[in-house]
């Protein structure tokens, strides 16, 4: 029986287990906490398929478009044409694991507006989607589970990949409880680790996403993709905690963007892009909002609050327990924060890296979204991508054995050994800390020459002693050294940054303000002993 | 203000209080003030001796993944959505959870919940939906955490015993509501393991953080 080690328990490390499963294949699902805890659950506001329930005029083909146009024109045909035509199948698929759709009298699920789409397509479950999808999901991996097709393993972390010569044939895990290195023999590993978050320190999402996987995989010879390309969300709510995401749902179900001026409401979004203004991409609303620099609102208080109470009950909860504001009365106070990464481990069609048999599922991918994500096809995306991934694997032979990687093991024990030996003034939390204020700065919604240069010498500095800090014991001894990782991974996103000369999509800088037709191509980058390469994917490579 | 936090290092190891003075905002939640606690280079105790970081498991930060689940001033919640203005008290105590074994500090152990759903085959299998089963309960109920807060309080749930708790009698409503050929089972099931043994305290009801009606799912499991 195939072995199939899945690293990430999300949304789509568990769609790729429960696939793998349905095939025939043993699927290990590896995570440090539990399915429930992963950010998956916090995506709100739905899922974008053309069904029987859309509107008329709309097609798989309207959705293609509108996923290549909300993204630059940068992402791959072949791939968003995959992507979108099995929309539907993965709507109906949802539905037979018992996902609670929000449905009409008839018992049908009903669509919402999105940004950046031509007709309304989203599918939703409330203003929560991802956890009715989780809670589905993890259901059907139960059933798995117990048929002994699919192994949980918790409070496990990835530590590196097993490759020789182009291919993987397993990974290192740090396992919390023996507090050892686990190497761990697999015929295809498929990383679904989920966003870069933590470069950023507190988003919309989870910290646990750290992009610790993608960076480190960049240091073994991964290649990575798109990295500039970061999605600040328009809608965000300040609380004592966090920035808390404020669903593009609201704007779906009709929520106005305004900012006011000698108190007169002025509706910015609809005066320069006319009535559908408020559900402009992402990428639009976020720039304009940060051009105004004015407290802004988005306001939703003129809907039937019995409306509100259906549609969008979660942003109502949110905002009243976190800030006291009751939406069916007052305007919410918003701003945009960091929210997606379009960019991650460079992925061919069937989802495997420039690695052999190791593959990249998810966010933590970079596929379909280009420039810009459009709302709704995030979950599409993790989804897809995770079945995509099981049936590669699946037609392929199995082969047996692996090479001798004893010494590679006893090398990284060692160096582990020396980190947890060593003392110097640096803590690592203290690291972190300095690296999120970096890129919120350098690799903001505006960038320039100038301040991604300014971000580049900090980070250099941060990894020039990212190998000489203080064994911090009471942090997670993952934490400690998955820092050289990540701060490689940030330098990874600020070297693609600098090398666009243009604006497009999420990426907008200053000093080159125009969309350049000789630039639509994505970005690659790999790496080489010390140096960071990047270049533009004229040939496509990753779209075959 | 001082903070009394019950803490352990080992899962073996003894535990002990340790207190922390903070003279900051009240208008954070708890989970907030374990992040300010644990902000600094060092971390410093109210003796005033460098100590090490609260272990804590934290994910989402707003009320959505149940990762934050312990007991405040003596009632078990989520540190997330619990305001320190509203504990109105000048020393606020925490500790991890008791029904579940200690990992580290706050951070417990809660594994048990899904094996037991899986070692008695709470899936759905088969989509067969009951007809005109409620759509709304079926949302409501979806939205467990499975943070533990609702066994914590139960007079009857006990670790390791066969009792499972009010969030096994909502996962089976789940299944008893989305597969008809399986819904003769669930209800036998959930009857071994909750229903003859529940003592109807409803403090499970109102201890949910997601505020899921499992009153309602217990009433329909017990339906003829």
């Amino acid at each position: 029986m195939k072995e199939v080690l899945i690293i990430g328990s999300g949304i789509s490390g568990l769609t790729c287990a429960v696939r793998c499963a349905g095939l025939g294949m043993h699927a290990t699902l590896i995570s440090p906490v539990s399915s429930e805890r992963a950010q998956s659950v916090m995506a709100a506001g739905g899922i974008n398929a053309v069904t029987a329930e859309c509107e008329e005029g709309d097609s798989v083909a309207c959705h293609i478009e509108d996923t290549l146009k909300g993204g630059g024109m940068i992402a791959g045909r072949n791939a968003v044409t995959g992507l979108c035509g099995h929309a539907e199948e993965i709507i109906h698929f949802l539905e037979g694991t018992g996902t609670v759709f929000t449905v009409d009298d008839n018992g049908r699920p009903v669509v919402r507006a999105f940004g950046g789409q031509s007709h309304k397509r989203t599918h939703y479950c409330g203003s929560s989607t991802g956890k009715q999808i989780v809670s589905a999901l993890i259901m059907e991996a139960r059933r798995f589970e117990g048929e002994g097709l699919i192994d949980r393993k918790l409070r496990m972390y990835f530590h590196s990949a097993l490759i020789k010569d182009g291919e993987c044939y397993g990974a290192i895990l740090y396992d919390e409880k023996s507090r050892s290195l686990l190497p761990v023999f697999a015929d295809a590993v498929v990383i679904a680790s989920g966003g870069q978050n933590a470069l950023f320190g507190k988003t919309t999402g989870t910290t646990l996403c750290d992009g610790y996987a993608a960076g480190k995989l960049f240091l073994q010879g991964a290649e990575l993709k798109n990295l500039e390309f970061i999605q600040y969300h328009p809608t965000t709510l300040e609380t004592a905690q966090k920035r808390m995401l404020i669903s593009e749902a609201v704007r779906g179900e009709g929520g106005r963007l305004f900012y006011e001026d000698n108190g007169k409401r002025i509706y910015f979004m609809e005066d320069i892009y006319g009535p559908k203004g408020n559900l402009m991409t992402r990428d639009v609303v976020s720039r304009e909002i940060d051009r105004i620099g004015k407290d802004v609102f988005l306001d939703i208080s003129f809907l039937d609050k019995k409306l509100i109470d259906k549609k969008i009950p979660e942003v109502r909860d949110l905002c009243m327990k976190y800030r006291g504001i009751d939406i069916s009365k007052e305007p919410i106070p918003v701003s945009p924060s960091v929210h997606f990464f379009m960019g991650g481990l460079a992925v061919h069609l069937n989802h495997e890296t420039n690695i052999r048999n190791l593959y990249a599922a998810g966010e933590c991918a970079s596929m379909y979204h280009g420039a810009n994500r459009l709302g709704g096809n995030s979950l599409l995306a993790a989804i897809y991508s995770g079945n995509t991934a099981a049936d590669d694997i699946s037609g392929r032979v199995k082969e047996n054995g692996h090479p001798d990687f004893s010494r590679t093991l006893k090398e990284e024990q060692d160096s582990l050994n020396g980190l947890l030996s060593s003392k110097s003034s640096f803590s690592v939390m203290h690291i972190r800390d300095m690296l999120s204020d970096t890129m919120r700065k350098n690799m903001s919604i505006v960038r320039s020459g100038i301040t991604l240069k300014e971000g580049m010498d900090d980070i250099d500095y941060y990894l020039s002693v990212a190998d000489q800090i203080h064994f911090d014991s009471s942090e997670s001894i993952y934490t400690n050294y998955s820092l050289p990782a990540i701060l490689t991974l940030a330098r990874a996103a600020v070297t693609c940054a600098l090398s666009r000369h243009e604006s497009r999509g999420s990426h907008y800088r200053s000093d080159y303000p125009e969309t350049k037709d000789d630039l639509a191509y994505a970005t690659l980058i790999s790496y080489d002993n010390g140096a960071y390469t990047t270049r533009p994917d004229k040939e496509k490579i990753y779209e075959n | 203000m001082k903070i009394r936090i019950l803490r352990q290092q080992e899962p073996d190891s003894q535990a002990y209080w340790e207190a922390f003075d903070y003279d900051g905002t009240t208008d954070i939640s708890v989970a907030g003030l374990l992040d300010h606690l644990n902000y600094n280079d060092d971390i410093i105790n109210d003796a005033g001796r460098k100590t090490t970081r609260i272990g804590w498991d934290c994910s989402c930060m707003q009320g959505m993944c149940g990762a934050c689940a312990m007991v405040i001033n003596e009632t078990p919640a989520l540190a997330c959505e619990t305001f320190l203005y509203n504990l109105k008290t000048r020393e606020i105590t925490i500790r991890p959870l008791r029904k579940f074994p200690v990992i580290h500090d706050l951070i417990v152990d809660r594994t048990l919940i899904q094996e037991n759903l899986k070692i008695t085959d709470v899936y759905i299998g088969k989509y067969n939906p009951k007809e005109n089963e409620d759509h709304r309960h079926q949302y409501e109920a979806a939205k467990c955490l499975k943070c533990g807060l609702c066994l914590e309080v139960c007079p009857n749930y006990t670790n390791g015993e066969s009792f499972y708790g009010a969030m096994y009698a909502n996962d089976c409503y789940l299944v008893y509501a989305r597969n008809k050929e399986k819904s003769a089972d669930m209800k036998n099931t959930y009857s071994a393991h909750f229903g003859n043994s529940c003592s109807k305290s409803l403090s499970c009801v109102d201890i949910c953080p997601m505020n899921i009606p499992s009153l309602a799912s217990m009433a329909k499991l017990y339906r003829k």
